[in-house]
């Protein structure tokens, strides 16, 4: 040991965030600039010199900040900081500080800050309150695990075309001239079909038909495809499920004059780009699901799941993508045991769509999400129709909560008959919750406005969806009642030793990251998007629509999004852990559990929650 | 009244008595300082470490310092100093940490009192259990004829010890050790027996008895400098 140190303050300084960060030297130096302050609690307020500016760091003791007003801005223990939006934003400081407890604080002089903020780039993004930049540079999350990375990196994008009216002659010798096994049919820069090996032979060759007979004649219209940003989890999906072996990728354009978007392909996939990609562990899980006959052996491979769940969190996937992958599971899950149900029943008795509410609705499941489910119906059922229906949706909710998957408590349930309705007693029922906004239709809305169609005729899907968005799109009324309700529940104000404190100030000793974080930030995009009328339902693809279409700040959705993930990569992060224990998983998370760090940017994560429903009582409810 | 008349008369002959002109410097520092409060004073918070307790017999092996100004204390300024001593730290090396190897380059003793009479030329010593460090000094003074009068100090423990009386508690052994009178004030607990941490620990003990009695406004230097008895 170097006698000449002041080893107390360096082994102090060397455990905290972020200075643990800072090369020894540096810190050496960082430490010999402190200079140390004892507050004692009858002098109640610390008084802060705005004309020399300096970090404060707690040693020992507890503080409060508040504004002038009064209002609970933080409260800091040991290892915490206070002292430092000043020195970011140059501005006097104006709020105040309360000495709780008695206790011993460093003093970091502004120069020495604003050198450790130049010098290192982790330091400076501590402290930095550009919260976005700051998640983002994380690097924490990696892309690396193949069930979540992006199609863009697979798909080849050197496209060979060819127009609608060639004939098929041309087409088949471009096609061997350039060895492919499909051509991709564009005309005005759109999609217009696909060609393929198997089209030549099953529709030319073997009806006997000869060469002349036009691309457009012959081709799959309206083919299946996909969009850039979607994982090569989702395509290997859409192509095993549709028994197809290329799937275009497409941008979607908005057309002038038309209400339908077009499709601008930039690139294929084929089957063996996916094989070259290597094959993954959900897609094996599906794979097993669809070759299930029997309950016992779906309930079997159900089993399974949270093993999967555990293996995407320790590859340290983006939580949003873990989501995605567990809700395609339950999706097939759900098909399967549809189609299961079906071979015994036969055929329904007529046109039915099996819908998925909340968070299989937004594709955002994670271990122990209940079941939301419904069915809309082409029309009403007669007695013995509805039989059929009942039969079919006991079935498969019972087997679901066999899975894993238990009972909504609030019974919406595709097997409870209030929820079999026809396409248009659900487009009344949407529409008298949108025109008298009660409380209990506001709770409804948060779970069935979320809505996605699992398997069935989409038709009755895509119709409910229009006129759903079509009464909320700029309904004001309903929006303010919306926002309302969602600004009743607020995020944490932060960390206080081992417990959480809320905006009032009382102290509590864990925090549910589902309600308190994610949920808070799903209820301020679903208002957005319904206002906006956007049909997306997850969350980050909400985000990026409303984005495009300009009808949030982009900031402020980026930041969500950020917060989005970190909040509930540190719930899944949590639930590993609860795993690994063997504990009950939930999305419960004490404090103790949480590093200084995690601490500092959960407290951000809040902060955004807590700025953007400002935001929203500003703009839906226009009130401060 | 009379400890305050009794201060400055004391002062004022080891100032007359005095050769070394830091050694003047330093009483006339306490002198022109002792109505003053305190918060204005700068202080020097010393510790000690010797191969024993008994000053006959042991000697001194290391000493650290660090100043308080402006009611705050200041790491940049903290001094760190190993001291040559006659024969071998022996046992003692366990608790001090100091090994006969490392005083190799060690001051001597008159070496390290001139340099701690600099140091403080314009402030007051501080030290936790202040008589025992001030009866090595007074020793070391003695021997290297550098000086004949005792230091004056702030002692931390006596304060600790007085705040107790006051309050009618029965003094526990153990509770006026530098570590249980911090925990007492919300500090936090260092690992003790080096020289400059310990005295890092008096001067922040320091700072939180000043606090606790009422803030350093309305205490003057007086009330808190006690003569080595």
């Amino acid at each position: 040991m170097d006698n000449s140190e002041l080893q107390p303050i360096f082994d102090f300084m060397c455990q905290l965030p972020p200075f643990d960060s800072l090369d020894q030297t540096i810190l050496k130096q960082c430490c010999q600039s402190l200079t140390i302050a004892y507050y004692g609690k009858q002098q109640q307020l610390v008084h802060v010199d705005t004309n020399q500016a300096q970090l404060y760091i707690v040693r020992s003791g507890a503080f409060e900040v508040t504004t002038q007003q009064g209002e609970l801005i933080d409260r800091i223990a040991e290892g915490q900081f206070f002292g430092f939006s000043g020195m970011l934003s140059g501005e006097k400081v104006v709020n105040q500080v309360h000495i709780l407890e008695d206790g011993l604080v460093y003093h970091l002089p502004a120069t020495m800050f604003d050198q450790l903020r130049a010098q290192s780039h982790s330091f400076d993004r501590f402290f930095n309150q550009a919260f976005a930049k700051r998640l983002r540079n994380q690097g924490s999350i990696s892309n690396k695990h193949i069930n979540t990375a992006r199609i863009t990196h697979i798909m080849c994008r050197n496209l060979t075309t060819i127009h609608p009216d060639a004939t098929i002659h041309q087409a088949a010798l471009l096609m061997s001239e350039k060895r492919l096994s499909s051509l991709v049919v564009m005309e005005d820069q759109l999609l217009c079909g696909i060609l393929t090996d198997r089209d030549l032979r099953n529709r030319v060759l073997a009806k006997g038909l000869n060469g002349d007979l036009l691309v457009k004649q012959v081709m799959t219209d309206n083919p299946f495809t996909i969009e850039p940003n979607a994982l090569i989890f989702e395509a290997m999906l859409k192509m095993s499920e549709n028994n197809i072996h290329h799937l275009p990728v497409v941008d979607k354009v908005d057309l002038a004059g038309q209400e339908q978007q077009g499709k601008k392909p930039i690139g294929i996939i084929t089957s063996t780009d996916l094989i070259r990609s290597q094959s993954s562990q959900p897609l094996l899980l599906i794979g097993q699901i669809d070759r299930q006959n029997s309950l016992e052996e779906i309930i079997q491979v159900s089993q399974k799941i949270p093993e999967l769940l555990h293996n995407l969190i320790s590859s340290d996937a983006k939580a949003i993508e873990i989501g995605r992958i567990l809700t395609s599971v339950t999706d097939s899950l759900t098909r399967r045991l549809i189609t299961i149900k079906q071979m015994q029943l036969g055929e329904a008795p007529m046109s039915f769509c099996w819908l998925a509410f909340g968070s299989q609705g937004r594709q955002d499941q994670m271990a122990g999400s209940d079941q939301d489910n419904a069915l809309v119906l082409e029309r009403e059922p007669k007695q013995t129709e509805q039989a059929y229906f009942k039969a079919l949706s006991e079935y498969v909710c019972h087997a679901l909560d066999a899975c894993g998957f238990p009972f909504c408590p609030g019974n919406i349930m595709a097997q409870n008959p209030q929820w079999q309705l026809s396409l248009k007693q659900w487009q009344q029922q949407f529409t008298s919750w949108v025109r008298t906004p009660n409380p209990k239709a506001l709770l409804n809305a948060t779970i069935f406005f979320d809505i996605r169609p699992i398997s069935g005729d989409f038709h009755l899907f895509e119709q409910l969806q229009e006129t759903i968005l079509k009464t909320t799109k700029n309904n004001d009324i309903f929006i303010a009642a919306m926002t309302k309700n969602a600004l009743q529940s607020t995020p944490p104000l932060g960390f206080f030793r081992s417990l959480v404190i809320e905006r009032d100030g009382s102290e509590v000793k864990g925090i549910d990251l589902k309600h308190k974080g994610n949920a808070l930030i799903n209820d301020i995009v679903r208002i957005y998007s319904l206002a906006a009328g956007v049909a997306e339902v997850n969350t980050s693809k909400r985000l990026e629509s409303l984005i495009s279409k300009n009808k949030i700040d982009k900031e402020i959705a980026m930041s969500l999004l950020d917060a989005w993930e970190f909040i509930a990569h540190k719930r899944l992060t949590n639930q590993g852990l609860q795993f690994n224990k063997q504990q009950t998983v939930s999305n419960y998370i004490l404090p103790d559990n949480l590093s200084p760090l995690a601490r500092h940017q959960l407290k951000d994560a809040f902060k955004v929650i807590h700025e953007a429903q400002s935001t929203i009582r500003l703009k839906f409810l226009r009130r401060f | 009244m009379l400890k305050q008349w009794w201060l400055q008369r004391q002062l004022k002959k080891r100032i007359n008595n005095s050769s070394l002109d830091s050694a003047r410097m330093h009483y006339q520092y306490l002198l022109d300082h002792l109505h003053q409060p305190i918060s204005t004073v700068n202080l020097l918070a010393l510790d000690i470490e010797m191969t024993g307790l008994d000053p006959k017999k042991n000697q001194m092996v290391s000493i650290g310092i660090i100043p308080i100004i402006n009611a705050q204390i200041q790491p940049k300024l903290a001094q760190y100093k190993l001291i040559k001593i006659q024969g071998s730290v022996g046992q003692s090396a366990v608790i001090h940490g100091v090994l006969d190897n490392d005083l190799k380059h060690a001051l001597s003793i008159q070496e390290i009192l001139l340099w701690l009479f600099k140091q403080c030329e314009d402030k007051v010593l501080v030290a936790h259990h202040a008589p025992l460090d001030l009866q090595f000094l007074q020793r070391a003074l003695l021997s290297t004829q550098i000086h004949s009068q005792p230091l004056l100090a702030i002692d931390t423990l006596h304060i600790d010890k007085e705040r107790q009386l006051r309050q009618h508690q029965v003094l526990k052994t153990g509770s006026l050790r530098l570590n249980a009178c911090r925990s007492r004030y919300n500090l936090p607990i260092y690992n003790a027996h080096n020289a400059l941490t310990d005295a890092l620990a008096c001067a922040e003990l320091l700072l939180a008895q000043l606090s606790q009695m009422g803030g350093m406004e309305d205490i003057t230097l007086a009330q808190l400098l006690i003569k080595n008895r």
